[in-house]
């Protein structure tokens, strides 16, 4: 017997790639450290996920939702410091490398 | 012993006596002629028999008058009078033997022409009996009331029915062609052919019978119209009756109404005001009755709505004229009670014939005072239903397949109402006084989806609610087109306001995006894949499970994912692998089998093809933990196409070719299969509140623990101390009930323990 796949609806859900939970878990536990939503949430002044709140990645490794990080980055007590480690924010070049993927 | 003086005095008396008789005549000559004027009047007056055939005794009138002039200047008229009474009295038997031949003929025959002869003849007997008008009118009608009072003394019981049939027959003389038996009496019948009642009704009022029967006459008309109302509206809802009645009571009824109630009358004035008492009173008795029959009728007239408008609009004239609005109330109730809200009726019906009470009491009662008082009961019933929600919110996108909806689409879209009046757990709240005022309605929702979502405390439910079925519509569009939903969604914001509908407004993103991303995907290359892809935070929880797609299956998936990450560098794809739908062909060595079927059933189907025979254990294995039964329900669809055979020990074997017969023996193989339920892909707001709930199970166990029992209020409120606990009382309740069913705890006159 040979089976063709015709046509097929199937549901999907998309996830940030922040290189750590790379395992098939449930993957949403990661939260913004500035406002707590999750990354595939949006920043609390979005209103849409994904491309309209896209995610800023720190060389410390650190991620955060980019408009939360800017507007942290813009006030005089952050120093222009990272919030999670008060290092220096430096934004990482996004690595467009999958070959750690699953 | 007599005095002198006391002698002289009686002598005197008696000389005036005398002389009051003599009349100053003459010696005694007028004393004489005193006694020969007491022997003619008297004899004038004897009352005669009716029915001796003797001829009747002629006087000399101007004798007759000479003896009556004597006798009134000799002041002795009262004593004639007195004498003329006795007579009457001796004479009696003559009428009562007369009217006992009429009544044992009516009573007899149930004919009331024995009734109207019997009038008439009375009538004859009255005037045979009556003195000359020139006595005076004190005379004449010491007479009548005398005659009036021994004719009822003389009338039997059952005279006063047959009286009643013979007014009722008056009536219905208007709408007859044939004239009833009695109006062919010699007395009536050369009357006006239409009206024979005329003389009849004369007859009634001399007698005395008129005033005597009154209300039995004006209850011979109630019925009447009692009788034409039922006949003509019962039933008709469709045209507006009560002022087709009116018409029928000025044409009908109030000719009819002079005779009893405008005798006399010597102008069409003076009828009019005689009549309006009485009219007034047949006109409130119309609307009673008119009334009466509608609210026996409302919960079907309510059915029938829109097509009972006119029957509503009447409705509400009578209620203004007659104060029925607690009967209606009443029984509007018990009829809700008995025929809607019982287990056996559907909550979407429940929920179409509570909108229609909405509609159909604003139009008998614009303040809202009757719809208040009725739709408590229907609210506090849909409260407790489980699916209420899910009813008006099907209703509220459109989803009503059988084309009744709740919404009325001539209504005009608008923001939601909330309404303070209903709110139950308010301290303050009271119930609104039969006669509120127009301040009454000013805060109570005016649109009907205000009112059923005011049926609970908050919107919130119904915006989790929403946001569910939405998510199930928009993931089974398999055609791309959800403009309905968008404008679904467009509709649901006015009322539900912006940010309700937020994250509705993502899943319609994530649909265009999906669409724009398959596009971009199908041209790097194109794959039979199309996924709808979603941000989850945003869609109601899905179902999960740990399907996993074989051969092929994961292929397609993983080729996928591949071009979704070089498009979008920073995402992944999660496939969610229950959802969704394919369509496959099968080649097989005979032929092709075309099917839509689930994923399970695919990933079976492509499990197959790797090799012929499969034990259930070996296909749960590889698609890893699916239970038992949804695999067996998989593999049954396979089975009832004929690709699979059933075997024993859970064994399936692909047909390569066709059997003869595939029919019977996958029959045989279903009907070992526990009927499976098919399991909705989203959890409804109910499962999601279900499994919240568990989690404050410990914290009831714990209370009931230590505390012993507790009713439902206390361990509400001890519960409100627990972190996030924001459930009602009525959810509350839903709860234990289900830990009762589970046996986990017992409720005795509302007080909780734990079961051991
Ligand atoms: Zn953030
Ligand atoms: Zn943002
Ligand atoms: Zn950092």
């Amino acid at each position: 017997m040979k089976v063709t796949v015709k046509n097929w609806h199937a549901i999907a859900q998309w996830r940030w790639d922040t290189g750590t939970n790379e395992d098939e878990g449930d993957g949403e536990g990661d939260v913004c450290g500035i406002c707590r939503v999750p990354y595939e949430g949006c920043c609390p002044s979005c209103k849409m996920p994904g491309d309209d709140c896209p995610l800023i990645w720190g060389e410390c490794s650190h991620v955060f939702h980019m408009h939360c990080l800017l507007q942290w980055i813009g006030t005089a007590a952050s120093k222009q410091q990272c919030p999670m480690d008060r290092r220096p924010w430096v934004t990482a070049e996004r690595k467009v490398n999958h070959s750690n993927g699953r | 012993m007599a005095t002198d003086a006391l002698r002289a005095q009686i002598a005197g008396k008696w000389q005036s006596a005398f002389s009051r008789l003599n009349r100053g005549e003459p010696g005694i000559s007028g004393l004489l002629s005193f006694s020969e004027a007491w022997t003619i009047a008297a004899d004038f007056l004897q009352p005669r028999d009716l029915a001796d055939p003797a001829p009747k005794k002629e006087h000399d009138m101007q004798e007759v008058r000479g003896a009556f002039d004597t006798l009134s200047k000799s002041k002795m008229l009262p004593m004639l009078l007195e004498n003329f009474l006795e007579s009457m009295r001796k004479q009696r038997y003559l009428i009562e033997r007369e009217v006992d031949q009429f009544m044992s003929q009516y009573d007899s025959t149930e004919d009331c022409q024995y009734i109207a002869g019997l009038v008439l003849r009375l009538v004859e007997w009255y005037k045979a009996w009556a003195p000359i008008p020139e006595l005076g009118y004190t005379i004449l009608s010491a007479y009548t009331l005398a005659f009036h009072t021994q004719t009822f003394s003389i009338l039997p019981p059952s005279f006063a029915s047959g009286f009643k049939a013979l007014v009722a027959s008056t009536l219905t003389l208007i709408d007859s062609d044939t004239l009833p038996t009695w109006a062919h009496h010699p007395a009536l019948a050369y009357y006006n052919p239409k009206r024979p009642d005329v003389p009849l009704w004369s007859a009634f009022d001399q007698l005395g019978l008129l005033d005597r029967y009154e209300s039995l006459i004006s209850s011979v008309c109630y019925e009447h119209i009692e009788a034409h109302i039922q006949e003509t509206c019962a039933g008709k809802w469709g045209e507006p009756m009560l002022a087709r009645l009116r018409e029928w009571m000025a044409e009908k009824i109030v000719p009819w109404m002079i005779m009893p109630y405008a005798r006399g009358a010597r102008n069409t004035d003076e009828a009019r005001s005689m009549l309006q008492g009485i009219g007034s009173r047949f006109d409130f008795h119309v609307c009673k009755t008119l009334s009466d029959l509608r609210t026996k009728e409302i919960f079907d007239i309510i059915v029938d709505y829109p097509d009972s408008l006119c029957a509503l609009q009447d409705l509400k004239e009578c209620l203004q004229r007659v104060d029925q609005r607690t009967e209606l109330v009443q029984t509007l109730r018990k009829a809700n009670k008995k025929r809607l809200l019982h287990p056996g009726a559907d909550t979407k019906d429940i929920l179409l014939q509570y909108v229609s009470i909405i509609r159909c009491l604003r139009i008998v009662d614009p303040p809202g005072v009757l719809l208040y008082k009725v739709a408590d009961p229907i609210r506090k019933y849909l409260r407790e239903r489980p699916d209420t929600i899910r009813c008006i919110v099907a209703s509220l996108v459109g989803d009503g397949e059988s084309g009744d909806s709740l919404v009325d689409e001539n209504e005009p879209i608008q923001p939601l109402q909330q309404l303070q009046v209903e709110d139950y757990t308010d301290p303050n709240w009271e119930p609104e006084p039969i006669d509120a005022g127009p301040e009454f309605r000013t805060n109570k929702p005016s649109d009907v989806i205000s009112t059923l979502v005011s049926i609970y405390d908050s919107k919130d439910l119904f915006v989790k609610e929403l946001q569910v079925l939405l998510a199930q519509r928009l993931l089974s569009i398999k055609d791309g087109n959800f403009e309905r939903e968008r404008r679904n969604i467009e509709i649901l914001k006015i009322r539900f306001g912006e940010s309700a509908l937020q994250v509705c407004e993502v899943m319609l993103r994530d649909m265009t995006d999906s669409k724009r991303i398959d596009q971009h995907v199908q041209s790097q290359k194109s794959l039979s894949l199309h996924p709808t892809i979603i941000s989850g935070h945003f869609w109601p929880p899905l179902q999960s499970s740990t399907l996993t797609m074989p051969g092929q299956l994961k292929e397609l998936q993983d080729e996928y994912s591949k071009q979704y990450t070089t498009f979008k560098p920073d995402k992944r794809l999660r496939w969610l692998p229950q959802l969704g739908s394919i369509k496959l062909e099968l080649t097989l060595q005979d032929r092709t089998v075309s099917a839509d079927v689930s994923l399970l059933e695919a990933a079976f189907i492509e499990l197959f093809s790797e090799k012929d025979i499969w034990t259930i254990d070996e296909l749960t294995t590889r698609v890893r933990s699916i239970d038992r039964i949804s695999a067996a329900k998989a593999l049954a669809t396979w089975v009832d196409m004929g690709v699979l055979k059933a075997g024993g020990d859970s064994v399936y074997r692909l047909l390569e070719v066709a059997e003869e017969v595939p029919t019977s023996s996958s029959a045989a193989a279903i009907q070992h299969l526990p009927a499976v339920e098919e399991v909705p892909t989203i959890m409804t707001v109910q499962q999601q509140q279900a499994e919240q709930m568990k989690v404050y199970w410990k914290f009831i166990e714990g209370m009931l623990t230590n505390l012993g029992q507790l009713s439902l209020d206390r361990i509400q409120s001890m519960l409100k101390l627990a972190p996030g606990y924001d459930r009602t009382i009525e959810q509350l309740a839903s709860f234990m009930e289900a830990a009762r069913r589970e046996g986990l705890v017992t409720v005795k006159d509302g007080v909780w323990k734990l079961n051991r």
